[in-house]
């Protein structure tokens, strides 16, 4: 399989990358800090209304830090041209943009599970804790769509003046869908009672993702042909 | 100029079924029994809601056109269109806003249809920005068309995830049931009518578009030809 090993060299070259530079993920975790901060500033979370309050907040942190450190791993390809050279090789460009996708995922994940962490340290909720293996189920088809979308946007985006700024409005529009499944699925297993079932919530994160993965497979090569 | 004499036409045939159908809406159709006069305003939200999807849409078929035959005329034809379907989605959540106000007592509520329009919204002020932001005019058209492909494709995935979300909260009665026969033909009328003059605004749009066009290719040429 020559797609897979290409696509896995990619993937490799930007952990041993960003594991060296650190600059995405440090982006990332502390914007998420920093945001569960200002979210207690703001909303006051207590005992008494944090479970109702944590599915939202932990959504919009991931969405906010994710996009933002997304848009940094594509800014590193396109500073020096670095993406160029590589499909100058014969990788193609598909699985050039499934290993930004893999790698932009890794980095989203490493980023949700440090939230949750600080969240239940924070905020004294260990309910994230004990229901961890049911929240990994959302987390992970979550932050593939958000990733989807995120990986195609950062490369559209950093081609162009203000691509920072342009980036998150582009984007958040976009995966209304991804957070309103994400939250829906996450604050019913926090909180729903026992014979309630995410399933509805998750078919629409798999709904997204198949769409604009498949979409965005189509796509990508009119972004990166110049 | 054969098309100057068809769009003269249909410019004549709008000077008339315009007012008519504000006629028709004002003082046709049938005062409603619960809402009152407020409701009227629904023959010209729906017929705006329509014209703004034929905006959307319009515009994600020529996204999709430029991208397979690369050629600014899809691309024009694309943000034309685009600037239509904004400006009549811009219409569309203040008359709704004007309506829901007598009527549900709230300036605006999280239904599935207002949520969907609002994103849509977001959507095509985010693809007009990243117009701006980009000075080469093909990786302009190009980049813009994904945009324009991408949140087309985002409503029925929004409308979905809106309608269930919805579904765990209370949500407002919906009024209404059996229309009176007369305001379904006024409702025609007046979506017929806006559909063709939204047709005729996004077709002058272009034609004012591609004009410029043309003349910044000559532009160019000029001064490739001098420079």
């Amino acid at each position: 399989m020559r797609f897979a090993g290409n696509t896995l060299a990619i993937v490799r070259k930007d952990i041993l990358l960003e594991f060296r530079g650190k600059e995405a993920l440090s982006i990332m975790i502390f914007l998420s800090l920093l945001l569960l901060v200002i979210f207690n500033l703001a909303v006051d979370i207590q005992s008494e209304n944090v479970a109702s309050l944590a599915s939202g907040i932990l959504w919009v942190v991931f969405a906010f830090s994710g996009i933002l450190g997304m848009g940094k791993t594509s800014l590193s390809e396109r500073d020096d041209g670095a993406y160029l050279n590589i499909l100058f090789s014969t990788v193609s460009m598909e699985s050039f943009y499934i290993a930004k996708v893999i790698s932009n995922l890794i980095f989203l994940l490493l980023m949700e599970v440090f939230t949750i962490l600080s969240f239940v340290i924070l905020f004294n909720y260990e309910r994230l804790i004990r229901t961890f293996p049911a929240l990994a189920i959302p987390l992970l088809l979550g932050s593939l769509g958000f990733s989807i979308v995120g990986t195609l946007f950062s490369f559209l985006s950093t081609g162009s003046r203000f691509g920072e700024i342009i980036l998150p409005f582009l984007f958040l529009p976009l995966v209304v869908p991804v957070l309103i499944g994400g939250v829906s699925a996450t604050d019913i297993i926090l909180n729903g009672s026992p014979g309630e079932s995410p399933a509805k919530w998750l078919k629409v994160l798999v709904v997204f993702d198949l769409l604009y993965l498949f979409i965005s497979l189509i796509l990508f090569r009119h972004i990166v042909e110049e | 100029m054969k098309s100057g004499k068809i769009i003269r036409g249909i410019i004549l045939l709008l000077a008339i079924l315009l007012p008519a159908s504000f006629y028709l809406i004002f003082q046709v159709a049938p005062s409603e029994k619960i809402m009152g006069d407020v409701q009227r305003i629904f023959y010209l939200h729906i017929s705006l809601a329509m014209s703004a999807y034929l905006g959307f849409g319009l515009l994600f078929v020529s996204s999709i056109l430029f991208l397979v035959k690369k050629t600014l005329y899809w691309d024009t034809l694309a943000f034309s269109a685009g600037e239509v379907g904004l400006l009549f989605s811009t219409l569309v959540l203040i008359t709704g806003s004007l309506w829901a106000r007598p009527v549900w007592n709230v300036w605006w509520t999280w239904d599935p249809r207002l949520v969907t329009m609002l994103i849509l919204w977001f959507i095509y002020i985010g693809y007009f920005m990243l117009r701006k932001a980009i000075p080469e005019r093909m990786k302009r058209a190009r980049y813009s068309a994904i945009i324009g492909i991408l949140g087309f494709l985002d409503v029925p995935v929004v409308r979905l995830a809106t309608k269930w979300w919805r579904s765990i909260h209370p949500r407002l009665a919906r009024e209404g049931g059996g229309l009176d026969p007369l305001m379904v033909k006024v409702m025609l009328f007046s979506l017929v009518t806006f559909l063709i003059f939204t047709s005729l605004l996004i077709y002058i749009r272009f034609r004012v578009a591609w004009a410029e066009e043309r003349i910044n290719e000559i532009f160019n040429d000029v001064e490739d030809y001098n420079g």
